[in-house]
């Protein structure tokens, strides 16, 4: 059965621990960063260039790390700066951008 | 790191990422907005709401839903996709005020999540699953809902076969309201049977 990559992304993150914050069934976004970040994520799955279930691995792995290191309950927790982080290991991973040019234009756009 | 510096890093991060990507083909901007747009404005409870309003008002469309539910919907101009994949198996069941109708998935993870949105944690919850069976009126209750005794209580299991999705009853105090401020009041919980539509402050 052939069906959309998002409704595909939908299902599998239905009730995981990793499923996003949503508000009254829809997704809850509370920075233009964080829908960015979301939807770049989606985006590079959807071309190919990993596995939606990469992406997933990668982020289960990210709370798991602050989960690790933090108690649960601490109000520093951020569930989309998690997100981002494992978007940028694997984009960093696959060698779709490199880490020195990935500094370089967080620091300028930073300054500007 | 502040609030504040955190949040200007992590936005700086992103806008970094996004335009290398875009400046070395990997993706385009269009493409991320159109993600983005997906689950915002194509996906979610609103879609449901907008069924349940036009079966308030429809008397005839009503019956149709009940009948055929995804011929019901198909007629109905919503995003496409609606009645596709997870949604070409939904079935609706509506509420009266002899029958009062309540959702649960014992089993999997199916949902008609394009109509309902993504689902509460609490619908996955494995106790909230055994129980809602068991004592459908005491775990209502415990949402807020006294059924009375003489309402009977059915509760369906959604399945890869059928997922179930309620019509809520109509609230009092709404005649000749249009669809679109009756879609505003209903929620995601409503078209669960886990509460009843009400009338809020803001509308």
């Amino acid at each position: 059965m052939q069906i959309k990559f998002e409704q595909f992304v939908t299902a599998s993150m239905l009730g995981s621990q990793d499923a996003p914050p949503r508000s009254n069934g829809e997704l809850l976004f509370q920075s233009d960063w964080e829908s960015r970040a979301f939807g770049i994520a989606i985006a590079l799955s959807k071309k190919g260039h990993y596995e939606w279930e990469d992406f997933r691995q990668e982020l289960i792995a990210a709370i798991a790390e602050w989960e690790a290191s933090h108690y649960l309950d601490d109000p520093n927790w951020d569930y989309y700066q998690r997100w981002l982080l494992a978007l940028e290991r694997l984009v960093l991973e696959l060698n779709l951008i490199d880490t020195q040019e990935l500094e370089t234009r967080t620091q300028q756009l930073l300054e500007r | 790191m502040s609030d504040s510096s955190r949040e200007a890093y992590n936005a700086a991060r992103v806008k970094a990422l996004e335009s290398l990507l875009i400046e070395k083909g990997i993706i385009t901007s269009e493409t991320v907005d159109k993600v983005i747009d997906f689950f915002e404005k194509d996906m979610g409870p609103f879609n449901g709401a907008k069924i349940v309003a036009k079966a308030w008002v429809d008397p005839e469309f009503k019956q149709r839903l009940l009948e055929d539910t995804p011929a019901a919907i198909a007629q109905m101009n919503l995003p496409r996709g609606m009645a596709g994949a997870e949604g070409e198996h939904m079935k609706a069941v509506e509420n009266t005020p002899d029958v009062h109708n309540l959702i649960v998935c014992t089993l999997c993870s199916c949902y008609p999540w394009p109509v309902l949105g993504l689902p509460p944690y609490w619908f996955k919850d494995p106790t909230f699953r055994a129980r809602a069976i068991r004592e459908p009126r005491k775990v209502l209750q415990e949402f807020g809902l006294d059924i009375p005794e003489s309402t009977e209580v059915r509760v369906w299991d959604t399945s890869a076969q059928i997922r179930w999705f309620v019509i809520p009853e109509r609230p009092a105090g709404t005649e000749g309201w249009t669809e679109e401020q009756l879609a505003a009041i209903v929620t995601p919980e409503a078209m669960q049977g886990a509460a009843k539509v009400q009338i809020s402050q803001s509308s």
